[in-house]
């Protein structure tokens, strides 16, 4: 055998080998680039997340500097208020989701702008490793005040700026503490309507008499009454098929205007008013005030229970008109309705982030109110609301009376199946410096200007300094 | 050629990558203790010493007119290694400093000592009895370590007998092959249509294949296996050119294949997380997938060196550094890693052609052979190309006894290299 042939050979292992290697660099670029996205992305791929550890999350501040929530030097995450702040931080955890704005704002709190990954090392250039601050709307005081107000029974609180649309304050009862929400977490989130259920604007209710003030709005926008009008209560009325609606403890209110009617909450005028505006009416009165809306972004909102309109009796639309039936809302979908009447008929969409600032101190992002729905206009809105001042100072909402506020309200008593009535309140206060709207339930509490009136008083004194 | 401006590259690539990871260190405003970075003092001595013995070898491959491009692309490889070990264990980023040194002081030795040592090239069989006898150690006083039981623990140094037993292997190939390549292809049986020599001839070979599988079934060692069978084949490949032998060869690992699998559990949890690793993702297969998601998240151009996550890989320091790389420095740089391999093997081959004695040219391609192969197992392991093996990248992974092994087979590489007048 010739020494060509063993350098033939050799030449060939050699060939063969580097055809190896090249078909494997193929197969790892294959890997890397085509496979890639898919790789990085898979749920088991813990980097993307180990990346976001990295980042220390920025801090939550309200709107005057007091701090929400904050990540110590070790790298815990402490929420000072607990609690009471329990449905504006949320929580983040590795293996229970996040909530609230720790949930909502989080591209936010981690600082980061744009999906910069497959920019590969550059990227590092423009991520840091500190993320941005949240300044929120939430006034500390308010939502401790509505916090205290509740005072351990189940509700929900939401106070609302009416010029701007701000959250100040958005409490639900019970919360948990977002401290240590990972310890019982498996019996909390069994519950269906326990501590995890923000209330505000994911509890839905029967509003009762909360929602006469809009009815009131659509029957004398519609023309099916006016404000000379005058009511015989004799404490009950007939709506037909049998069944008859009554007021409540029993009271006779005789011969009453509108405005009379409203202030004390007469269910016999509301239910006629009902019964003549019909199913067309009502339901063209829900959507003009959005009901059938929801909202998105930091605050998710859903949207109410509206009854099967074109299919009501003329007892469900007495029943409709006085806040029963099968209409169901949210807390904070009756905050927006009071700071309609009490901002000209404009409803501003609610917002929690004022800002977002760097580590730097740069300000780069803020919020600009923004209108969600022209609801009525400015004449009704004022003649809406002036019938609602007058049930705080001669109605059923004196509880919620300060000296020197003009206060305007709406008590409600829901009826429901789940024991006692829900106690509500809704209104509006003018404040030196601003226009606050607010809504407030107490679960199974009872008469709302018992119940509910009274955390609204501890709310307007809360933010009156 | 001198090629002294090459070798400034090596030491470019660690003073850079160390700086970023004080740099790195400063930003989040850590200190310098083992665990988190090695003190610049503790190993800067041993930089100097392997600079000063880089310069030695250089000048005696410069005397000799031994190929002066072999050294540089080499320490390119080992800078990079000493980076990433230095980014993913710096507590180990000392010892693998020292094994350097150790390494390159025995390249030293081999170098000088050649002429000497090349007389085992007359002893085919010595040879074959030493690497039954290096090999065989491991069967019976070998401890486990890491799933495989093929280390030799001697008082405080672990060492792995199959890293220097593929030394002595390729000795013994190349030099019965090259006695025997003239009787290997006598075409003596028919068998079907297979040509095979007589048996006895072939005797040696069958032996060594056995032992692989041998390795595997006991050791649990599939990728010194693999390497010492691939060895076997090619080198007879290259000794005969035969493709008969190729073809038993092939029939018999076949064959051995099935019956393991059939026979032991540990072989079919290794084939049966190839087939699909996405079966089990968080059990048996939890390395190889997460090896695969640091390329996939590497991407072409990395995450950025020291921005990645390749903790998640156990053992990233040692067989999974290729993974590390591609997940911080991206494709990229895996495929330059992978070209520098390449290239050492053509200087390898290349040299190969020029020598005259054949078992002089069987032992220097199959050196070339030797590296190449155990890099393509080992990357091909990691990402899921073949079955996950259990060897070292040499010159990058860490580990003493592949860093020693590696520089001997490169001394080996360079001192054949001598019959070329400046390449």
């Amino acid at each position: 055998m010739s020494d060509w042939k063993l350098k033939r050979q050799i030449v060939q292992v050699g060939a063969f080998l580097l055809v190896m290697v090249a078909v494997l660099s193929l197969y790892i670029a294959y890997l890397a680039v085509w496979e890639g996205q898919e790789l990085a992305e898979n749920p088991l791929n813990m980097r993307g997340a180990a990346a976001k550890a990295d980042i220390r999350r920025g801090t939550i501040f309200d709107a005057h500097g007091r701090v929400l929530a904050q990540t110590q030097n070790d790298g815990t995450r402490t929420y000072p208020l607990g609690q009471v702040m329990a449905h504006i931080t949320g929580y983040n955890g590795e293996n229970i989701g996040s909530a609230g704005l720790e949930g909502h704002a989080n591209r936010e709190l981690l600082g980061l702008t744009a999906d910069m990954s497959r920019l590969g090392p550059a990227a590092q250039l423009l991520q840091t490793d500190r993320g941005n601050d949240i300044k929120t709307t939430i006034e500390a005081d308010a939502q401790q005040a509505a916090y205290d107000g509740l005072a351990g029974r189940k509700g929900a609180v939401v106070v609302l700026d009416a010029d701007t649309g701000a959250v100040l304050a958005m409490v639900s009862a019970p919360a948990y503490d977002p401290n240590n929400v990972e310890d019982n977490w498996k019996a909390m989130s069994q519950e269906a309507d326990g501590p995890l259920l923000n209330r505000t604007v994911q509890g839905l209710y029967p509003p009762g008499s909360t929602i006469k003030p809009m009815i009131a709005d659509a029957a004398l926008t519609d023309g099916v009454t006016n404000e000379q009008e005058t009511f015989d209560c004799p404490g009950i009325l007939d709506v037909g098929g049998g069944h008859s609606i009554r007021e409540s403890h029993g009271e006779v209110h005789n011969r009453v205007d509108l405005r009379k009617a409203l202030t004390e909450s007469c269910n016999v005028t509301f239910g006629t008013l009902g019964m003549r505006l019909g199913d067309d009416k009502l339901k063209k009165a829900f959507i003009r005030f959005g009901f059938d809306q929801s909202i998105g972004g930091e605050i998710v909102m859903t949207s109410s229970h509206l009854p099967d309109f074109g299919n009501l009796g003329s007892g469900d639309q007495a029943q409709t008109a006085i806040g029963q039936s099968t209409l169901l809302v949210t807390p904070m979908h009756m905050a927006l309705l009071a700071s309609a009447f009490a901002h000209g008929g404009t409803v501003m969409k609610p917002y929690l982030v004022q800002e977002v600032i760097t580590p730097g101190g740069l300000v780069v992002h803020k919020a600009i109110p923004e209108k969600w729905l022209t609801v009525t206009t400015e004449a009704m809105a004022a003649k809406i609301h002036s019938f609602m001042e007058d049930v705080v100072t001669k109605g059923t909402g004196k509880a919620a009376q300060v000296s020197g506020v003009e206060v305007a309200g709406k008590t409600g008593t829901a009826e429901n199946p789940h024991g006692e009535d829900h106690a509500w309140f809704i209104g509006s206060a003018k404040l030196r410096n601003r226009n606050i709207a607010f809504a407030i339930i107490v679960e199974n509490g009872g008469g709302g200007g018992k119940a509910a009136a009274p955390i609204a008083r501890k709310i307007i004194l809360s933010l009156q300094n | 050629m001198k090629n002294w401006g090459l070798l400034t590259a090596p030491l470019g690539i660690f003073l850079c990558g160390m700086s970023v990871l004080y740099l790195k260190m400063q930003g989040a405003m850590q200190k310098v203790t083992n665990t988190t970075l090695q003190d610049p003092l503790v190993y800067v001595p041993y930089l100097l010493a392997a600079a000063f013995l880089t310069i030695v070898i250089q000048m005696v491959v410069i005397k000799r007119h031994l190929d002066t491009f072999i050294l540089p692309i080499i320490l390119m490889l080992v800078s990079i290694g000493l980076v990433e070990i230095a980014r993913l264990k710096p507590a180990l980023l000392l010892r693998q400093m020292q094994w350097l040194c150790i390494a390159m002081l025995v390249m030293f030795i081999v170098i000088r000592l050649w002429p000497k040592i090349k007389r085992m090239l007359n002893y085919p069989y010595l040879l074959g009895i030493g690497c039954v006898f290096l090999l065989g150690l491991p069967l019976l006083f070998g401890t486990e370590i890491g799933g495989s039981k093929n280390w030799l623990v001697l008082g405080p140094v672990s060492l792995q007998p199959s890293e220097f037993g593929k030394i002595i292997l390729l000795f013994f190939l190349a030099s019965y092959l090259s006695d025997h390549r003239r009787v290997l292809t006598l075409p003596a049986h028919k068998f079907l249509f297979l040509r095979l020599p007589p048996l006895r001839f072939i005797a040696p070979l069958i032996c060594i294949w056995g032992l692989a599988v041998l390795m595997f079934v006991v050791e649990k060692d599939l990728g010194s296996a693999l390497l010492f069978f691939g060895m076997a084949v090619l080198m007879t490949y290259m000794a005969t050119g035969s493709k008969s032998y190729v073809f038993l060869a092939m029939a018999f690992i076949g064959i051995a294949a099935a019956a393991s699998y059939a026979l032991f559990g540990h072989v079919r949890v290794r084939f049966d997380i190839w087939l699909d690793p996405w079966a089990d993702p968080n059990g048996m297969a939890y390395q190889v997938v997460q090896s695969l998601f640091a390329i996939g998240t590497g991407g072409l151009w990395g995450t950025g060196f020291g921005f990645g996550h390749p903790g998640f890989i156990p053992e990233v320091h040692t067989d999974f550094i290729f993974s590390a790389i591609v997940e911080e420095m991206g494709l990229t740089a895996g495929i330059m890693l992978i070209i520098c391999y390449a290239l050492l093997f053509w200087r390898g081959i290349k040299g190969a052609l020029k020598l005259k004695n054949a078992s002089e040219a069987l032992l220097m391609a199959g050196c070339g052979v030797l590296i190449l192969l155990q890099m393509f197992i080992i990357i091909a392991g990691v990402t899921k190309f073949l079955p996950l093996t259990g060897i070292t990248l040499p010159f990058v992974s860490y580990g003493g006894s592949s860093m020693v092994s590696s520089f001997i087979l490169l001394a080996m590489l360079l001192s054949l290299t001598k019959e070329q007048k400046n390449v």
